[in-house]
């Protein structure tokens, strides 16, 4: 019998998933992000806050985009989690009050994240970095 | 208790004390269903949410249970969270939003 043990395991590329923008979607996402982060090694705890930063990029994207679909990427380094979100938007309010508490729950959750506007496109950033804040 | 909607991921009932009890994930797509739980059921009383099977919420699941609030302060009442747990209470306390609600019991 082999004893398999968890172990801390980078990926050797980003896990891409399209997905239609659909708030259904959020915990779809959310399983595959928990499973992502079981394989490399991340403990139950950091598979909570990874799940919320997951949920909040897309709350930003689906709620606030105006595309058909919404491109996901999972980005497992040395010790830390990246979730990559993407969609087209046609107006992004940053300062609009749902979007700031969606923000709000990314700064507190997240090491680093970023919103950029990009030819009509939203591109969100969010990583976690070991130790997480909150784990 | 009887069962009053759902989707896969959250199912809401209505206790016998009148609760909406919540179990499951409170997102983007669970918070709609919440308000429209919610709604028909509001009038001069405080409204009673039971919080205890809840497994997960984000900043939208949070915002139904705040616009909940706000409507429940227009009328001159209030919403009582009951058997907060620590995810509902993380956020509660990241947002700065739990002194919109009453805390009535949390769990571990």
């Amino acid at each position: 019998m082999t004893d398999v043990h968890a172990t801390d395991t980078a990926l050797s590329g980003p896990v891409e998933i399209r997905v239609p923008a659909d708030p259904a979607m959020s915990r779809v996402l959310r399983l595959a992000a928990s499973g992502v982060a079981s394989l490399c090694g991340f403990s139950v705890d950091e598979i909570e806050e990874i799940k919320i930063a997951v949920s909040e990029v897309l709350i930003a994207l689906i709620e606030h985009g105006a595309g058909h679909h919404v491109d996901v990427s999972f980005v497992v380094e040395q010790g830390s989690f990246t979730v990559l979100g993407d969609t087209e938007v046609h107006e992004f309010d940053l300062d609009h009050p749902d979007l700031r508490l969606c923000r709000t729950v990314l700064a507190e959750v997240c090491t680093d994240h970023t919103i950029e506007l990009i030819d009509e496109h939203a591109r969100i950033s969010a990583v976690l970095r070991r130790p997480f804040k909150a784990a | 208790m009887t069962e009053f909607t759902s989707n896969e991921s959250l199912t809401i009932d209505i206790a016998d004390d009148g609760a909406v009890v919540v179990h499951g994930d409170i997102d983007m797509a669970g918070g709609p269903i919440l308000e429209a739980v919610l709604r028909p059921r509001e009038g001069t009383d405080a409204v009673l949410i039971d919080l205890a099977d809840v497994s997960f919420i984000d900043s939208s699941g949070l915002r139904s249970l705040l616009d909940a609030a706000r409507r429940a302060h227009a009328r001159g009442t209030e919403v009582v969270l009951r058997s907060v747990g620590p995810e509902v209470s993380r956020l509660l306390e990241i947002t700065g939003t739990s002194e919109q609600f009453r805390i009535d019991g949390r769990r571990d």
